[in-house]
């Protein structure tokens, strides 16, 4: 198996083996017979946890913002949240830490390429070792999966920095090897199981904002994680009709499964519904990342009205059909008669 | 022009035989010295009694020097270390200030001129803190020094703006509040024409700033801005117009205002001679056409800020062409957008320009 074979091997089949065959290893033996009892991750669901009343959000002058690159928000003791800062880069994307007894799930990165600009491998494994000493686990003995919602800059530039992590696997760059990475023969309606160690994370297809993106539910906290195809600010749909086949997916997985938050992977909107331009290092007054299913419900209702492209507004997100390169939401503030 | 050839050992340097001492800084014919020095007495006495009366009349436009590029901001602005004020002099008795890029975005231009009775600022840039945009802290600075050198004790200071509504020229206004021996052109747009005297010819006639024999014109120049006027620098031979016209993303407010001020900034230049336009910000890259996006903390690929005063004409041809329709245009040097978005996008290229893509600074 050659190393870029070995990259986007199928994550999914890998998790089988690996609690079995692999485990017959002496050292492996070893670490396992050290290890505490596994978390349970099935009961009790869905796992309590909570969103910062207020995101760092940037600063009005960035060269003075003393904020860490980073912010990481335990959701709760076995998630972790990670936003980029407004003032490291406009987009200030989400990144969810998913850990299980097994194997530990980056969903996205920032919009960041070198170590030396901010440190997101030196940040992601700050939360593992945090998250190993407080349950006594050896964080060698994590297996981290890096996996992107889309194939956009901000989601996935900072994927070099992993490139030498011990024990790690990344997803690769191009469509197939995405779908590879999950098992998927069937995209976009297939739904694959990734079992990070008792902990299911379910994932499907979401295309729409781009043709290759993925929409991944947390069984544990059951947040529902919609990347860039939904989020709170202006949802940029390039194509309409697999975007709202990808609604109807969201709508349906709803019906059926317990979901306590909607969340993406951007906030472009503030508390009353003022559109933030695109770029803006500043959100002084912006909405919380969380949504509700009932907001997924009424943008989706919302959709089926549409037929043109052009910018609509649904009480929570913008949806920008077809029209990224044309135009965007603001005007001119000076104009006069 | 012959220097002469026998050198005592005490000499040093310029010319110390007594005989030869009609120029007590040196002749300024002599070939060393550039250009600008004949065109121009500004050189300070070594031993001043009085306080120095500079003549501002000189042959053309006085010399002056950009040699300088602008601090261009950095991909991760939080760890921007630059100065927060750039400060390029470009003759002894003008001054252009730009605002760091990772301070506020716009990175606006700021303009600090001298007279022999006073200064002049022209526009405050974008960001009221004086932590974070320390303008008055630099231009006092500026304005002691220069004083000390001029052998005045004060020189009292005037504060006018291109607009008084555009938020990334009106915010450092504040630093400015009770500052002794300064004059804050008032900003509501009539008490402004008042002040300039244009209370009942605006947008006609121009109003003036004598800043002691080197008197500032006023030009309205509604368009961009409905409180807009553009500076004239007999001087330097610049006319500073802001945002009504600067190498960048030029947002029509009313298009009709636009091209009347450009007529009559076109008038204005066949009667007076204008060497460069100096704008207020930068937007464009330095290949034709192509722009910073808003927001942008980094723009390494600035264009220059001096325009050529036939960018005016260019500018009016166009303007003319988007008047009454919603529409953007590229231009080499510069965009319109009359009546959309300023992150309007067009698939639209100028017929005969080069379309250069430069390569992504990441």
């Amino acid at each position: 198996m050659d190393r870029r074979t070995f990259l986007t091997y199928n994550a999914v089949a890998a998790a089988v083996p690996l609690s079995g065959a692999m485990m017959t290893g002496i050292a492996q033996a070893a670490s396992a017979a050290a290890r505490p009892a596994p978390i349970d991750f099935k009961s009790n669901l869905p796992a309590k946890g909570s969103f910062p009343e207020k995101w760092i959000c940037g600063s009005s002058s960035c060269m003075d913002n003393t904020d860490p690159p980073v912010q990481v928000h335990w959701y709760n003791p076995h998630t972790a949240i990670l936003r980029q800062n407004k003032a490291y880069s406009y987009e200030a994307p989400f990144a969810p830490l998913y850990f299980g007894n097994d194997r530990v799930l980056l969903l996205d990165e920032g919009f960041t390429q070198l170590r030396n600009e901010w440190d997101l491998r030196g940040v992601v494994d700050q939360c593992i070792n945090e998250w190993c000493a407080r349950n006594g686990r050896d964080p060698a003995s994590l297996e981290l999966l890096v996996a992107y919602s889309h194939l956009h800059g901000d989601h996935y530039m900072a994927v070099n920095q992993f490139a030498d992590r011990p024990n790690t696997r990344y997803m690769g760059q191009t469509h197939e090897e995405m779908v590879g990475f999950w098992g998927m023969t069937n995209f976009p309606e297939e739904r694959v199981t990734l079992d990070l160690g008792g902990r299911d994370i379910l994932i499907w297809g979401s295309p729409g904002h781009v043709v290759s993106e993925f929409a991944y539910y947390d069984s544990y906290t059951q947040i529902l994680y919609t990347g860039d195809m939904f989020y709170r600010g202006r949802c940029y749909i390039s194509f309409w009709q697999p975007w709202f086949d990808s609604m109807k997916r969201l709508i349906d997985f709803c019906d059926t499964h317990p979901v306590t938050h909607v969340m993406g992977c951007h906030v472009e909107i503030s508390k009353d519904g003022q559109d933030y331009a695109y770029g803006m290092t500043w959100q002084p007054d912006e909405a919380p990342v969380e949504m509700t299913v009932q907001q997924l419900r009424e943008a989706f209702a919302h959709a089926q009205k549409i037929t043109e492209p052009g910018i609509y507004f649904t009480g929570t997100v913008f949806l920008c059909n077809q029209t990224r390169g044309t135009t965007t939401i603001d005007r001119n503030p000076y104009r006069y008669g | 022009m012959a220097q002469s050839s026998t050198k005592k050992p005490s000499s040093t340097g310029a010319s110390q035989s007594a005989a030869a001492r009609t120029y007590p800084n040196g002749n300024p014919d002599l070939d060393y010295n550039p250009v600008g020095v004949r065109n121009t007495d500004s050189a300070v006495p070594l031993h001043r009694k009085k306080a120095v009366v500079h003549d501002y009349a000189c042959d053309g436009a006085a010399p002056g020097n950009l040699a300088f590029r602008w601090i261009f901001g950095s991909n991760v602005a939080a760890t921007n270390r630059d100065p927060r004020v750039q400060v390029v002099q470009y003759n002894e008795d003008s001054f252009i200030l730009r605002q760091n890029v990772c301070a506020h975005w716009e990175a606006p231009f700021t303009y600090l001129l001298f007279g022999n009775k006073g200064a002049l600022l022209i526009d405050s840039g974008a960001t009221a803190d004086a932590q974070h945009y320390p303008l008055r802290e630099t231009v006092d600075a500026i304005i002691t020094r220069w004083g000390q050198a001029r052998g005045r004790s004060k020189v009292p200071l005037t504060v006018a703006l291109t607009s008084g509504e555009d938020i990334a020229q009106n915010q450092g206004l504040v630093q400015f509040a009770g500052r002794p021996d300064t004059m804050i052109v008032p900003k509501p747009l009539e008490v402004m024409k008042r002040f300039y005297g244009l209370g009942s010819s605006w947008p006609g006639g121009t109003g003036k700033i004598d800043l002691g024999d080197r008197v500032i014109e006023v030009i309205p120049t509604p368009g961009t801005h409905k409180d807009g006027v553009s500076f004239y620098d007999p001087y330097c031979d610049f006319l500073f117009t802001g945002d009504l016209l600067f190498p960048g993303k030029i947002n029509i407010s009313n298009d009709g205002d636009f091209v009347a001020s450009l007529e009559r900034l076109k008038d204005f230049a066949t009667r007076q001679p204008v060497k460069w336009i100096m704008g207020g910000h930068i937007e464009m890259m330095f290949v034709p056409g192509k722009y910073y996006r808003r927001f942008v903390n980094y723009k390494p690929y600035e264009r220059v800020l001096e325009m050529e005063p036939a960018l005016i004409d260019e500018a009016l041809q166009y303007a003319r062409e988007v008047q009454g329709k919603d529409m953007m245009l590229i231009r080499p040097d510069f965009a319109l957008f009359n009546g959309v978005s300023p992150d309007q996008r067009t698939r639209v290229w100028p017929e005969g320009v080069p379309n250069i893509t430069p390569p992504f600074h990441f």
